[in-house]
């Protein structure tokens, strides 16, 4: 098996110098938007591939560190000061001297592929340099060389494959290049070079007989000029390939169904085929329905030959593949944050658990946890009325969780640092509820916070409820027959916190520890 | 483990020798020193499997040395931009050797003859390691031709816990690219002080498998032995003869005959026949009657029947010439025919 071990970029669009240590089977980005997760993805499609056309076609401007670009030009601007990009991919030693060398930032003896982008200082040295002078100077791109070599030194090509690797970009299914890349992918790892050349052969083979079989009627009546076949770089057997399920052309099919199938065809492992070493897919949920997306989970988990590099927004792809596979891209942390440390009982509550809000919460910086429904709408409610401003102006964010989960919740906080705010009711128990039970957790970026009355204040509802006596008999007193205005809030939560919410929020009074929660968490 | 060097004399059959010890059981590595004799060596290979199997790579020392020992491991720090040929220029030799201008140009080019220094001084372990990774044997061609740096690299190479064969003629010695200062200078002037080098590192010196020459015939093997103190011995049973061609009568039909090879001891492209010269000749087996062409000191040297006042080098590729006969070897003059000479 053959599988990337670590990957490094320098300058390399939003990361000035990133390094990603990969796991064998799975590995997951999870992270906001402009993250950076697909531009991993990106680099290392780039480097598997060796396309110099490639990057020259998506240009060294887009693909460039903007801020050491800037940095440069802002500065003394010196030669020497150049910044170079490079994408550096480490692979486990799979026996081929090719690739085996020290020609990697580490300086260290192993396999590896690399795309280095350098100013051509030596040959055009004085050219930059006059360039350069200018006072509005721009980045001198023009003089930079794209190199694709390996860590023995050798040079390669777009013709030489160390790695057989598949791209599935969702944002881009659909669009006839993507379609023919996949299919030139799929249709080499699927065949020896022999078996291509042979085909190409047959194809070739039969275009002359068409030629010469059916054309003959229409040339015999032609003199000098006649008709015949293309046979060019836009009219050949790899061009004209494409993948069909059931009859049907993949590419017809909808986004959904190609993502699917697209994946589940390069996972397949056909036997004494080369396996394809790597998947690289890009957001997978953004076409496909939550039925066929746990099918695809499901096709994932099976591949045991194969590398895959997720990068999501999905809940569900990233806990149900196990999130100690996981690791966090965000703009703030220079490098990937794993969730490799997570201990394994949590990581396998969210690989069963139901629907989680496992992504909001590891995106976020600061949260406060409350146990269910009615909570969460009040919390966002006080807040408001609290501060004058909506909650998700902020980078405070309320989730809502099970009681039980919230030690789930807090092994990822501790791990990533997020500050959290628990808000719990102490169900007649402070010390062994609120303080004992989260022994282990509280600390700088953990705090919990109750009601410490066991007697009468052990639920938000019964605190809402004296703080706000007159409030809510007037809310809720009328038509009350058999229950107390204090059991009806207790017996439809979610209902009364929807009445306070639509008429009596600007009159509530919140729980003192409420406020103390909020204190903490903005401070 | 088997470490040995061969003294082989010409037309033994060196390159049969190392293409029969090859197979698929092994991983071999074969280095040759000339680019003739890589191309030479791969045909040989491919003949005898078909194709050029996966488990074998045969390369020229200096596609070795860059890309094995210098690439992988140097390449980073170095960044050099290929190789200078020249010889480097002689301040060099007054540098320190650390000093990064021992080694490259201005135009960050290697030394071609001190590639080698820099692999041992820096990355020997790498490079045994790589060795002993990817290859069960190291094979090496014309050992002769290592002077300078690459003989001590070689030694070093050869201490690698591998299979070592190293196969060559002592008296084939023509190229003298590789030399650097007072680096090995001496090395070839004594064949048993160079002999030593090799069983010093326990490489054990085999004179015997290849003593006997394929291509020459017994006369031929005689008159090599006689004059220029080679022991070389003949598998052949016929005689062939070694004339002298007197009388411009001869000399002329000989000259335009194109089945025998006339060969100088340079410019042989400014005659208007079938020829070459004595060191480009080295390998090749293509030739049944050959005709030496002696050079006017050579000439002299021969009329006397002693050629130990030549210098040692052209002493070496006039052996080189004289074994390219697999049949009858003749001699002649140049003196007789400059007036042939057009370019």
């Amino acid at each position: 098996m053959k599988y990337i071990e670590k990957l490094k970029l320098f300058n390399f669009k939003r990361f000035d110098d990133f390094e990603y240590v990969a796991r064998e089977k799975r590995n997951i980005f999870i992270g906001d938007n402009e993250a950076g997760k697909s531009t991993i993805l990106q680099a290392i499609d780039l480097v598997l591939t060796g396309s110099r056309s490639r990057v020259e076609n998506l240009g060294l401007e887009t693909l460039f560190n903007q801020v050491s670009v800037l940095e440069f030009l802002n500065g003394d601007k010196k030669l020497s000061d150049l910044p170079r990009m490079a994408i550096e991919i480490f692979l486990n030693d799979h026996g081929e001297i090719w690739l085996d060398g020290k020609n990697n930032s580490d300086e260290v003896t192993c396999h590896g592929l690399k795309l280095v982008c350098e100013p051509m200082i030596d040959e055009y040295g004085q050219e930059i340099e006059s360039a350069l002078a200018n006072e509005q100077a721009l980045f001198p791109f023009e003089y930079y060389n794209i190199q694709f070599s390996t860590f023995s030194g050798q040079l390669y090509t777009q013709n030489r494959k160390f790695l057989n690797h598949i791209f599935i970009d969702s944002s881009l299914i659909g669009t006839e290049y993507a379609t023919r890349q996949y299919t030139k992918s799929l249709y080499e790892a699927n065949t020896s070079l022999v078996e291509r050349h042979q085909n190409s052969h047959a194809y070739r083979h039969t275009k002359a007989t068409f030629t010469s079989e059916s054309l003959v009627t229409l040339n015999d009546a032609l003199d000098a000029t006649k008709f015949d076949l293309k046979n060019d770089g836009k009219s050949n057997l790899e061009q004209d390939l494409m993948i069909t399920q059931g009859g049907i052309p993949v590419a017809q099919m909808g986004k959904g169904k190609q993502c699917f199938i697209k994946t589940e065809f390069a996972l397949q492992q056909k036997e004494g085929a080369r396996p394809i070493d790597l998947i690289l897919i890009e957001e997978p949920e953004n076409h496909l329905s939550h039925l066929n997306m746990k099918k695809l989970i499901n096709e994932i988990e099976k591949a045991t030959q194969t590398q895959i590099i997720i990068a999501t927004h999905s809940n569900s792809v990233c806990s149900r593949l196990d999130l100690h596979n996981a690791s966090l891209i965000s703009p703030s942390k220079k490098d990937p944050v794993s969730l490799s440390d997570l201990p394994d009982d949590t990581a396998s509550y969210f690989v069963k658990a139901p629907n989680n809000k496992i992504l909001e919460f590891i995106l976020s910086a600061k949260v406060i946890l409350v146990e269910g429904d009615a909570e969460y709408m009040l919390v966002d409610g006080m807040y408001e009325k609290l501060y004058s401003e909506k909650l998700e102006d902020t980078n405070i964010h309320v989730i809502s969780v099970g009681g039980t989960a919230f030690k789930r919740y807090l092994d990822l906080a501790s791990l990533l640092k997020i500050k959290t705010a628990v808000t719990r009711d102490n169900d007649g128990n402070y010390q062994s509820n609120c303080v004992d039970n989260y022994a282990g957790y509280v600390g700088d970026s953990i705090q919990v916070f109750s009601e410490t009355n066991n007697a009468n204040r052990t639920t938000l509802e019964k605190c809402i409820y004296q703080d706000n006596t007159a409030l809510c008999d007037e809310l809720f007193a009328a038509g009350r027959r058999t229950l107390s205005v204090e059991d009806y809030m207790l017996s439809n939560k979610a209902d009364a916190a929807l009445t306070i919410l639509d008429a009596g929020m600007d009159r509530l009074e919140a729980p003192d520890y409420i406020k103390q929660a909020f204190e903490w968490i903005r401070g | 483990m088997d470490k040995r060097v061969i003294f082989a004399v010409a037309g033994s059959g060196k390159t049969t020798h190392i293409v029969n010890s090859l197979s698929f059981e092994k991983r071999s590595l074969v280095i040759t020193y000339s680019e003739s004799n890589y191309n030479h060596l791969r045909r040989k290979i491919i003949e005898k499997f078909g194709y050029l199997p996966e488990n074998i790579t045969v390369q020229t020392y200096f596609t070795f040395l860059y890309s094995f020992c210098y690439k992988p491991f140097l390449h980073y720090a170095w960044r050099s931009k290929g190789i200078n040929w020249d010889v480097p220029p002689a301040f060099t030799l007054r540098l320190r050797r650390t000093d990064r201008r021992f080694f490259i140009d201005g135009h960050s080019r290697l030394y071609s003859n001190r590639i080698a220094k820099l692999a041992l001084d820096n990355v020997i372990d790498d490079v045994r390691a790589r060795l002993e990774k990817y290859y069960d044997e190291f094979l090496l061609d014309e050992v002769q031709d290592f002077a300078g740096h690459d003989f001590n690299l070689l030694k070093e190479i050869c201490r690698s816990d591998m299979d070592i064969l190293l196969v060559g003629d002592f008296y084939q010695h023509t190229f003298d690219t590789s030399r650097d200062g007072p680096t090995n200078k001496n090395l070839f002037h004594d064949f048993t002080r160079y002999q030593k080098h090799f069983s010093d590192i326990d490489i054990t010196v085999d004179k015997d498998t290849l003593s006997r020459s394929y291509r020459c015939s017994s006369s031929v093997c005689a008159f090599v032995m006689q004059s220029l103190g080679v022991n070389i011995e003949s598998h052949k049973k016929e005689e062939t003869g070694v004339y002298y061609l007197d009388g411009e009568k001869i000399f002329k039909k000989v000259f335009y005959d194109d089945n025998v090879v006339k060969l100088f001891f340079k410019e042989h492209s400014k005659y208007p026949c079938y020829s070459n010269n004595w060191g480009k000749s080295k390998g090749l087996d293509q030739y049944d009657d050959v005709c030496v062409v002696l050079y006017p000191k050579a000439f002299k040297a021969y009329t006397s029947g002693n050629f130990s006042k030549l210098p040692a080098s052209s002493r070496n590729k006039l052996y080189v010439a004289c074994t390219r006969a697999n049949r009858s070897l003749y001699f002649m003059n140049e003196a007789d025919i400059k007036d042939l000479k057009t370019r």
